[in-house]
């Protein structure tokens, strides 16, 4: 069988699942799939211990969530099982509990994020869900178990949803070991695991919750995305709803590298795997202490953070896109090619692609519905 | 025995047609019906047993919906709807 040469980009949307392709060059993009019509899809991503394989965590606004597979690059999907929630299995007559009963169990509401797991542990695949909770796969989305040390974690019945919900969005595998893994949830903060997701930690320390009374709580801080740097796996970049950081002891401590943008604010970050010590950002403008979610100074902006010389670029002119941008926490990609290819959709449901870490830029000819999610399917190597 | 009307939203999930469905209560009809149509399962009810947010079923004509749900009784019922409202507008 001939090796995958082709780059495809995988987008959840307002309206469904697109799948969108180019070879190697990246100039030339054409839509090659469209599913789940009518649905939300807030993520999709590749497998890439799979080739052809993608997972989409659809959201129907009738009927609840569905976990969503292709094996064969987006041509087909069918439902596969779909988590449920584990705090409790049915529903009693709230009128039959005794006084101090635990609350009414919640639905499991919206599927978040689907994390392919480690390259060691094939089969095992992670899904973060509304509100705050985790499940994990070992028989490739077969089936799900509640990872119960965080869906349990002692205190969370205090936590609270954000603005965009109660959501478990980022989920990370430490490429050297299945064993430490990174969740992040809104309004609730960063947590580690070094054994597998038996136990977990708050890892929030320096980062500002400035929508709280204790401004460096513990655990409260509103994390957007997190992402971590391929080739020094020690170093993750996160965007918070307080600003830009980075970690560069896997978490211990955060340092707020945003504030010479004036603007921080904002929801996505991606790093490249080609570029070490480098992450792309896409602040949004929040003046007045009102986040309004648009791009700052009313055109399409990326920032490119380098770790190296800890300085920030503007990688686009402003006369080059303009106009009233938004982008969603899954809303930036890059793939795994030399040079990196960026990828950014846009709650305007435009689709923004460099094939050369910045240098140039090109709009993809097509109207998407509001995009909510990017994610890459690399070409074999 | 009443008999039982899904709209077409549901139908892909269920039976393509009217059905029957000995149960006392919604509750039992909606268990009878997803053992019955595997596929409707969590599609009227979520994990927890409550209809979801844009379910309606009407009991001879009547949404329960918001009263009764699904301990509405069924003695001497002639037919029960399960529809969608309308979601937007």
């Amino acid at each position: 069988m001939p090796k995958n040469s082709k780059v495809r980009v995988l987008l959840g949307t307002r309206k469904g699942t697109y799948v969108v392709e180019s070879d190697a060059k990246r100039r030339k993009w054409k839509v090659s799939s469209y599913a789940h019509d009518g649905n939300d899809v807030f993520h999709v991503v590749a497998d890439p211990r799979h080739p052809g394989s993608f997972y989409a965590a659809v959201n129907n606004g009738f009927w609840g969530p569905e976990v969503q597979k292709t094996v064969n690059w987006g041509k087909t999907w069918k439902e596969v099982a779909t988590p449920l929630t584990p705090l409790r299995k049915s529903r009693p007559n709230p009128m039959d509990q005794p006084e101090g009963a635990p609350p009414a169990p919640k639905p499991v509401l919206n599927l978040w994020h689907i994390e392919p797991g480690h390259m060691e542990q094939p089969d095992v695949v992670y899904l973060g869900a509304e509100p705050h909770l985790l499940f994990r796969s070992d028989d490739l989305g077969t089936s799900w178990e509640p990872v119960d040390s965080i869906n349990h974690y002692p205190g969370r019945e205090k936590w609270s949803p954000g603005g965009g919900g109660a959501n478990l969005h980022s989920i990370i595998v430490d490429p050297r070991s299945p064993n430490r893994l990174y969740v992040g949830m809104s309004s609730v903060g960063t947590f580690r695991s070094e054994d597998g997701g038996k136990n977990w930690s708050p890892v929030n320390r320096g980062v500002e919750a400035p929508f709280q009374p204790d401004r460096f709580p513990e655990i409260g801080q509103c994390v957007h995305h997190v992402a971590i740097d391929a080739a020094d796996p020690d170093t993750l970049y996160r965007q918070d709803h307080g600003g830009i950081y980075v970690t560069r002891n896997r978490m211990d401590r955060w340092t707020r590298i945003g504030r010479p943008l004036g603007d921080d604010f904002g929801f996505c970050v991606a790093s490249p795997r080609a570029d070490p010590g480098r992450a792309y950002f896409v602040p949004l403008t929040s003046s007045g202490g009102m986040p309004r979610t648009t791009m700052v100074d009313g055109h399409f902006q990326v920032r490119e953070w380098n770790d190296e010389t800890r300085k920030w670029r503007k990688l686009l002119a402003p006369s080059a896109f303009p106009g009233h941008y938004g982008v969603h926490r899954e809303g930036i990609a890059c793939d795994d090619l030399d040079p990196a290819g960026i990828y950014v959709g846009t709650t305007t449901g435009h689709l923004f692609v460099s094939p050369d870490a910045g240098k140039s830029w090109l709009l993809v000819p097509y109207a998407f519905p509001s995009i909510h999610s990017v994610g890459l399917s690399n070409p074999e190597s | 025995m009443p008999e039982i009307h899904l709209d077409s939203m549901l139908r892909r999930f269920g039976p393509p047609g009217s059905t029957r469905v000995d149960a006392d209560t919604v509750e039992q009809l909606l268990d009878e019906l997803e053992r019955q149509y595997p596929g409707l399962r969590f599609k009227i009810r979520d994990e927890t047993g409550a209809l979801r947010r844009y379910v309606r079923v009407f009991v001879d004509g009547e949404d329960v919906s918001g009263t009764t749900g699904v301990a509405t009784s069924l003695s001497g019922v002639r037919s029960v709807d399960i529809l969608h409202s309308i979601a937007g507008g």
